[in-house]
């Protein structure tokens, strides 16, 4: 599984460094370094909708306070 | 001509107490290749030898730069300076450092710290004419010049530095030298270098300078182009021109911006590695792309850059961050301020839609005045700047 976080401007100053660094840490918590890929990205042209993060290739829109129910839905319950 | 140039920066502190400097520094610039730099120090401190310093540089400068002999200068000098009441005499000492299309140094010394030459890392001792103009003893060399060498002109107040606390006679010219000889191949701008000797010169007077001191350093160097490209083309059909004229350059090539950078893979064919690591909480993180020197998130990066660049020609406060930083805007900050001589930006005026939000702080404007502000910034600094919109 790929996780791939927005880091562009836009993002940036939504919080998407708080995103990464929780999904960086949960992702330590539950041990899953080797089974799900954490990496960045510029600009997704969805800015109105940041943080931009892609599961696979399906889009969702973070924010550092939905990141820890965004992981359980979306990569926890499908590991 | 030759291909070196001069990197120039001084930078003054007060005598404790005084809002005004005794000393001065004034830069003119006969040609592209040959300028007149001048600092002078006033007769004790405050008002008084400011407008006694101002007069002297600006004078000397100026006369310089149009072509008229050190004599004449001096007797413009010894007849125009207003005399104090209180000693009796119009007096202000100086150092002038007239650079001849980058060939030679002209070195002219009345009675400051003698200027240190630092040559291969190490002190180089010039010759030195004795001549009398007017009662004056002055000290005239000349001075071929080599690549990276450094000039260092100071005035009696950093010498004087630690008088009766740290030493009992003052730093000597030869410890500052060694000091000074510990930073020659890092590859400190002028600027900072002379704020690296002035800090340890306000540090020996445990920041209450007994007396005004003021470093100007002169940097000889080799031109360096560098390049960096600023936001996509305002039509996109002009994306691949924009980057060959770009990859075209000579020098290191910069790149702002996500998009941006997104183009530029493509036109390369290489893939964009965006890094995850924030190094500085405020900074986005960089990315990697083959081809490119350094690959840096927008707006966000070069405001920051702006910051620096802004602190940079005043007190250089925050040189001790960008001179070791690995965040976007230091790096960024090093390859133009340290590196590069002649900078060439390619700005893409392509409005994002997605920042015309009127919930962000960044819009169209502040990014085109992004590039204004920064561009008169590098020009301040002394660096040739050429910029191409798109």
């Amino acid at each position: 599984m790929k996780i791939t976080v927005c880091i562009g401007s836009s993002c940036h100053l939504k919080g998407s460094r708080s995103v990464v660094e929780e999904l960086q840490y949960l992702i330590a918590e539950n041990n899953l370094n080797d089974k799900v890929e954490l990496g960045g990205t510029f600009c997704m042209g969805k800015c109105q909708d940041g943080v931009c993060v892609t599961v696979d290739d399906k889009f969702f829109s973070v924010s550092p306070e939905t990141t820890k129910e965004f992981f359980e839905k979306e990569v926890l319950a499908k590991v | 001509m030759n291909n070196l140039c001069a990197d120039i920066g001084y930078r003054s502190i007060n005598h404790y107490g005084e809002e005004l400097c005794g000393d001065h520094v004034d830069v003119v610039e006969q040609d592209e290749n040959s300028m007149v730099i001048v600092l002078a120090d006033g007769l004790g401190s405050g008002v008084k030898a400011s407008i006694l310093s101002t007069l002297t540089s600006k004078i000397i400068s100026t006369m310089m730069a149009s072509g008229l002999s050190i004599e004449d200068c001096v007797e413009t000098i010894a007849a125009t300076l207003p005399i104090c009441t209180s000693r009796g005499v119009a007096y202000s000492t100086f150092t002038i450092i007239r650079l001849v299309n980058n060939r030679e140094a002209e070195i002219i010394q009345y009675d400051n710290p003698l200027l240190i030459l630092l040559r291969d890392g190490e002190n180089y001792d010039y010759p030195k004419t004795e001549m009398n103009i007017g009662g004056k003893k002055i000290y005239k060399s000349v001075i071929p010049l080599m690549e990276d060498d450094i000039f260092i002109a100071m005035s009696d107040g950093c010498p004087h530095a630690g008088i009766g606390t740290a030493y009992n006679f003052g730093w000597k010219r030869q410890d500052i030298i060694e000091y000074m000889k510990t930073f020659y191949y890092v590859g400190y701008t002028a600027k900072t270098l002379s704020s690296i000797l002035l800090d340890e010169v306000d540090r020996l007077y445990g920041h209450k300078p007994g007396d005004d001191a003021t470093v100007c350093t002169v940097r000889i160097r080799k031109r360096q182009p560098m390049n960096m490209l600023f936001g996509p083309p305002s039509n996109p059909d002009d994306c691949n021109k924009m980057m060959s004229l770009f990859f075209s350059k000579e020098g290191k090539h910069i790149i702002c911006g996500g998009t941006t950078s997104s183009i530029a893979a493509k036109y390369l064919g290489k893939p964009i590695k965006p890094s995850l690591e924030f190094v500085d909480k405020e900074i986005p993180p960089i990315a990697e792309l083959e081809g490119v020197d350094l690959v840096t998130e927008g707006v966000i990066t070069v405001n920051k850059v702006v910051e620096y660049a802004r602190d940079y020609l005043v007190d250089n406060k925050f040189y001790e961050k960008w001179s070791v930083g690995r965040d976007g805007a230091s790096l960024i900050c090093r390859l133009l301020f340290e590196e590069a001589t002649d900078i060439n930006f390619y700005v893409g005026r392509a409005v994002n839609p997605a920042h015309q939000n009127p919930d962000l702080p960044i819009n169209f404007n502040i990014k085109m005045n992004l590039v204004t502000d920064l561009s008169d910034c590098l020009k301040k600094m002394g660096k040739r700047i050429k910029v191409s919109y798109f």
